[in-house]
């Protein structure tokens, strides 16, 4: 009698599990077939074309060359100079951007007054896209006499440069406009995870006289180190495949001075128009990215 | 104590610094769109000049409007967030709330998916939509979009599902309610706040994207991001006209962004915690 009854509460059990099971897959199956179409099937067709010549310009050479597109690239002196621009860049702006945001974030933490105004202030460029924020700066805020930054610059005493035009201020510019876009996503973060922290820490501190550097030193920053990790994995992803803040800016010029390694993609396949060699340099990115978030994960377990 | 006061004075000039960088190239963009063509070339830069809505005029009703693209930009983001969020309201409550084997992976994919560079997207994604003939078409730049929108929106959406208590739907399934009904009148309404949070961030990552608009778009269908570019050349940059455009562009995104402020840092930061992220 009682054997009975447990076995049909477990086959009932079943069954709903079962039912659950179902319902999960059919609400689960439009948005993961989207996603396998959008994302795993191009990687695959990528991976492939990367070993084909495949030159639009040209299509009577086009034909399946194996891992040739891979030996030339390793050859190729335009891929490693992409390669350390992407690295600067990267490097570059995740630390400006993780520095003066905590600092910003620490000095707006104790104030008594103005925190709204930062906050809603510092909105303005993380909703901007990358593309307008690009052409504003190319155009208002760096043209020769015209743009803010040169007119300070001739009033500084300085005289007017090719802020654009010349190799080092390019990539500096660049470095700058993704600074200034990305800084205030570092400062939100920081700030709330500061807003977050215990209190009664600081109390105590107090009590010891650790002092201003002191309570930094040992309480704020081991508390923060979550925060900072993630606000640099985040930033470290998408410094790395920015693309619409040079691309309406230099260019990736003058020459390949501001070019990194995502733009030498996109410029060797649609400007080029060598898909083949495009998808090769493409696939090099992806293994760059994988490399560098492997060593950033390793990052946050480490205590 | 002056030292003191010192003190406070330059934390208060670094904090004003900072303000006004953030805020400069955008409030100046805002005066040069109202300017003539004259004012705006002046140097040095004028910032006491007589208002005037001419370059609006131009750029929205002359010769070369950016009205078509406008109305681009807007069916292209309204078309993905209404996509992005029919597939990824079911998909984000499977994800918080079911219980079925392969769930972890599921979660997992969808944030690996996220590590793809766009760049080696678009390569493929552009060869298969020419053969097809979906270049230059709304279709072909909804879909592509969604590699993007996706993962974000089902992410963002499964940390609002998992703060619904859970009796809630028990409650509903001893009532008798099918499992489909209790998600479209139990659950759904319960996160209504996070789905309106979700299409704001969506809208807003589909107005401003670029790599993908640039490849896939062509005259019928070029959003504005791409086509300010028609008034930057290299013999001669349309200012005042550039300067409305580039606010027009700019409106939408800053009033959602205003709107959603409360949000924004959960928005900017999902699927951080779990694992990776993007734009």
């Amino acid at each position: 009698m009682t054997q009975a009854a447990t076995t049909t509460a477990r086959d009932f059990g079943r069954v709903l599990a079962q039912r659950e099971r179902r319902f999960a897959a059919a609400l689960l199956a439009p948005a993961f077939l989207a996603l396998m179409a959008t994302t795993t099937f191009p990687l695959f067709f990528l991976i492939w074309t990367s070993a084909f010549r495949m030159d639009l310009a040209m299509p009577f050479t086009n034909g399946f060359v194996g891992f040739e597109n891979y030996s030339v690239l390793l050859a190729d002196e335009r891929f490693w100079t992409s390669l350390v621009v992407s690295l600067v860049y990267t490097v570059s702006t995740v630390v400006l951007q993780v520095v003066i945001g905590l600092a910003l974030a620490l000095l707006v933490m104790d104030m008594k007054r103005g925190q709204g105004l930062f906050r809603l202030i510092a909105i303005l460029p993380v909703v901007l896209s990358p593309a307008v924020v690009g052409m504003i700066w190319r155009t208002f805020m760096l043209a020769p006499e015209f743009g803010i930054v040169d007119f300070l610059a001739i009033n500084a005493g300085l005289g007017s440069k090719n802020w654009l035009g010349d190799p080092l201020l390019a990539m500096i510019s660049v470095i700058v406009i993704h600074t200034w876009q990305w800084t205030p996503f570092a400062f939100m973060v920081l700030l709330a995870s500061l807003a977050s922290l215990p209190e009664d820490i600081y109390e105590a501190a107090r009590l010891d006289r650790a002092t201003a550097w002191q309570r930094f030193r040992r309480i704020t920053l081991p508390l923060l180190r979550p925060a900072i990790v993630m606000v640099i994995i985040m930033r470290t992803m998408v410094a790395l495949t920015a693309f619409a803040a040079i691309f309406t800016v230099t260019g990736g010029g003058p020459g390949t001075a501001t070019e990194i390694l995502n733009l030498y993609a996109y410029r060797k396949s649609f400007t080029e128009l060598s898909i083949g060699y495009g998808s090769a340099l493409a696939v090099a990115l992806l293994i760059v990215t994988i490399l560098i978030s492997a060593i950033l994960f390793a990052m946050r377990r480490a205590k | 104590m002056t030292g003191k006061r010192l003190r406070v004075f330059a934390l208060l000039a670094i904090s004003l610094v900072f303000l006004l960088a953030w805020a400069f190239p955008v409030l100046w963009s805002v005066l040069n769109s109202l300017k003539t063509d004259r004012d705006a070339l002046a140097y040095p830069p004028k910032l006491i000049f007589t208002p005037t809505w001419e370059a609006y005029h131009d750029v929205l009703f002359g010769s070369a409007s950016i009205l078509p693209n406008l109305v681009s930009s807007m069916v292209i983001s309204v078309g993905t967030t209404v996509v992005t969020m029919l597939m990824a309201i079911p998909a984000a409550y499977a994800l918080a709330r079911l219980r079925f084997r392969g769930k972890k992976f599921a979660g997992f994919y969808v944030l690996a998916t996220q590590m793809l560079p766009p760049v080696g997207i678009i390569i493929p994604y552009f060869l298969v939509l020419r053969n097809i003939g979906w270049i230059d078409t709304y279709q072909g730049i909804i879909l592509i979009y969604l590699s993007f929108s996706l993962p974000f929106a089902i992410w963002l959406l499964v940390s609002y599902f998992e703060d619904i208590p859970f009796e809630m739907e028990e409650a509903a399934y001893l009532d008798g309610a099918s499992r489909l009904r209790t998600l479209w009148r139990i659950i759904i309404p319960q996160v209504r706040g996070g789905i309106a949070v979700t299409v704001v961030f969506v809208f807003l990552n589909a107005w401003n994207e670029f790599l993908f608009a640039v490849v896939l778009s062509g005259n019928t269908v070029r959003p504005v991001t791409v086509a300010m570019f028609n008034f930057v050349s290299v013999e001669q940059t349309l200012w005042a006209k550039l300067a409305a455009v580039s606010v027009l562009a700019m409106l939408p995104v800053v009033v959602l962004g205003v709107v959603a402020q409360k949000h924004i840092v959960k928005g900017l930061t999902v699927g951080a915690v779990k694992g990776g992220g993007r734009r």
